[in-house]
């Protein structure tokens, strides 16, 4: 191929890379203009909303959300949902908190990685191999995991108060900069690059937005769904081992309506149920502008249950202009 | 969404019942059985006073699983029966507090205690359910959000609010009614099952018997074949979850009367139990096929096994998980059959 030809055929494909690129990417711009407008919003109404400290304790309280809601984008793009984040975060906490005796909090959190692995391949397993809709096998995931988790506990709460390295997860810093935070923005940069710059990203999307032509033109749909399940469990225990950490507390009834909150960050974020859209950009955004909201009306004195319903109320606003949402309506 | 791939199945498949249809079913039997070994093992198993609770467990999830099965006939579904159940009591009560308070009447007593009117209360608990159905009808139906978020959105609002109408304590309900539908019992029979039965009866008319009914097959089937044939398809949801709403309300009405206090978290995670019987009474996840009749079998068989298993002394973990574990059996055998029919 002369060098020409070889222009003439690589331009085409780029430009339409970069629209899909920009397509992707629209929602996430008005997305950091809401964000940006609820800061301002803050700014004004207290004058200490943007120092660094409130924002600090902003993006603290997001955190576990944020690194869930990453597994739940991807699973939502190709086209699933999982709903058993916050059983899988309890039961993986749960069952690393049983090698808290040991005092090595490499061992504690790498069992409960591994808990969280296990359960999201079960769960992928449920829904390809067994060909359980995706909505019911993972409803069913969180009650046997939220029950196993009382089970192998006893229904007693763990308290790693003298594992600092687990503890260091959730309170310590580096250079001023929070852990927590930290190990958001290295798993946000990683999905990020997972999602938009491999070859995995591109079957993912591929297989969310049309499943048959990704199965025609050679993609093992199954091991994309595997995968991205497999991912979901993983980041929900490492939701869980954040928040745990941060509380020093493990509790087998944690996270009540998480997988709410999760999804709602995720839909916020402009993943459509359908599948084959949204970006995790859109996700971390979402997510600041939940924790935002949440601080202002923390801070207007609005009670928590009153912030659930505002927090329901806002996923319906994003899905109710629900032309993303049309092919979808069962 | 992975509920996109529907199964078709044949545009009316509307299971008629009968008794002949009844004797043959596995449910049945597996009921039969259930008692059979909780009588061999335990001498309290086939008592009076347990097959009436047994009956009163039934009840409660009974009904809510005869909501999810008109929404899943419809190819939808309602996750948020369970709160629907809650918010329905505790706006009931707290709206005719408030009518009292109107009249001069002072219908919340000491210790939280309703003493007030339980006909009125009732009345307006199934006008709340109607009504959060409906709208979860209108949203899913007119405004085409999925129904699981929309259900779930609601859910959660519901959640929330119950906590905020409650101020987080319970309401203890005081009055000759609610003894009557929670306690009292005719022939062994309770009245909360006889409530269940008679909304099974209706249920099962309508879906049978009337046009209307027949449509909710129509839709489940193939929605947009039922659209084209000039079938007003949006009502008809909004009429399932419209019948969701009712039930849950009845659920409320029944479950509250028989502990006699209504307090915001009760009932989390009931969603999954009625999933999980209208599942194994045979409703399809997709949509149009499905019987309330089987529904009501499942109900029993899951009361009669959670009060054996309460019975052996299992702790309520072990019974959640195996609520949990019966939903993934029960929908993977489901669709492990219907892959090697499609083969």
């Amino acid at each position: 191929m002369s060098v020409a030809e070889e222009k003439f055929a690589r331009r085409p494909v780029k430009s339409a890379a970069s629209i899909e690129f920009w397509h992707r990417h629209v929602n996430s711009i008005s997305l950091l203009g809401i964000l940006i407008l609820l800061l301002v919003a803050g700014r004004i109404i207290s004058p200490s909303f943007l120092s660094a400290e409130n924002l600090k304790v902003i993006l603290l309280a997001v955190v576990g959300t944020s690194i869930i809601a990453f597994g739940m984008t991807m699973v939502v793009i190709s086209g699933e949902i999982d709903l058993s984040v916050a059983g899988v975060a309890v039961l993986s906490s749960v069952v690393g908190a049983m090698f808290l005796d040991t005092g090595s909090a490499v061992l504690v959190v790498s069992v409960t990685l591994f808990v969280g692995l296990i359960l999201g391949f079960l769960n992928g397993l449920l829904v390809v191999a067994i060909g359980i809709p995706s909505l019911i096998a993972t409803l069913a995931m969180l009650g046997v995991a939220r029950a196993l988790a009382n089970i192998t506990s006893s229904g007693k709460a763990f308290y790693p108060d003298d594992i600092e390295g687990y503890l260091w997860l959730g309170r310590g810093d580096v250079l001023g900069v929070p852990v927590p935070i930290l190990i958001l923005i290295v798993t946000a940069l990683l999905s990020i690059v997972l999602t938009q710059f491999t070859v995995f990203g591109r079957k993912l999307y591929a297989t969310g937005g049309n499943v048959s032509a990704a199965r025609l033109s050679g993609i093992r749909i199954w091991r994309v769904k595997i995968a991205v399940f497999t991912i979901c469990g993983i980041a929900a225990a490492l939701g869980g081992i954040l928040e745990s950490a941060r509380l020093s507390y493990i509790n087998p009834a944690a996270f009540p309506g998480m997988e709410l909150r999760v999804l709602a960050v995720t839909v916020l974020g402009g993943a459509a149920l359908a599948g084959g859209s949204g970006t995790i950009v859109g996700t971390v955004l979402a997510s600041m502008i939940i924790g935002v909201i949440n601080s202002l009306l923390n801070q207007m004195g609005v009670s928590i249950y009153l912030q659930q319903v505002v927090t329901a109320l806002i996923i319906l606003a994003v899905v109710l202009p629900g032309l993303r949402h049309r092919q979808v309506a069962k | 969404m992975s509920m996109a791939p529907l199964i078709q199945t044949d545009v009316g498949t509307v299971q008629r019942s009968s008794a002949h249809m009844l004797l043959r079913d596995p449910l049945l039997w597996l009921i039969i059985a259930v008692v059979v070994i909780g009588a061999l093992t335990s001498p309290y198993y086939l008592t009076p006073l347990n097959i009436a609770n047994t009956l009163r467990n039934t009840a409660a999830i009974g009904l809510l699983s005869l909501g999810m099965t008109s929404v899943l006939l419809t190819g939808r579904i309602d996750l948020s029966v369970a709160a629907t159940m809650v918010f329905s009591v505790i706006v009931g009560v707290v709206v005719t507090v408030e009518i009292g308070a109107l009249l001069g009447e002072r219908w919340l007593v000491r210790g939280n205690s309703f003493a007030g009117p339980p006909g009125l209360v009732i009345m307006i608990t199934i006008l709340t359910g109607i009504t959060v159905g409906v709208l979860n009808g209108i949203g899913v139906a007119y405004l085409k959000v999925a129904s699981f978020i929309m259900t779930l959105v609601t859910l959660t609002a519901l959640r929330g609010l119950n906590y905020i109408l409650t101020n987080g304590h319970p309401y203890y309900l005081r009055g000759s009614t609610f003894d009557w539908i929670g306690d009292s019992v005719y022939f062994g029979v309770p009245t909360g099952f006889l409530i269940f039965i008679s909304t099974l009866l209706v249920l099962l008319f309508f879906v049978t018997r009337t046009v209307a009914g027949g449509r909710f097959y129509a839709i489940g089937g193939n929605e947009v074949a039922t659209l084209y044939t000039g079938i007003k398809t949006n009502r008809y949801v909004v009429l399932a979850f419209g019948i969701s709403g009712a039930c849950s309300a009845l659920a409320g009405v029944v479950l509250t009367s028989r502990l006699k206090s209504v307090d915001a978290p009760l009932g989390s995670g009931y969603e999954l139990t009625a999933i999980a019987i209208a599942v194994i009474g045979g409703v399809s996840l997709a949509g149009g096929v499905g019987s309330p009749l089987r529904a009501m079998l499942a109900s029993v068989l899951f009361a009669a096994t959670l009060n054996l298993l309460g019975i052996w002394g299992v702790s309520t973990w072990y019974q959640n998980l195996t609520i949990g574990l019966a939903l993934i059996i029960a929908v993977g055998i489901s669709s492990i059959r219907r892959r090697i029919i499609e083969q």
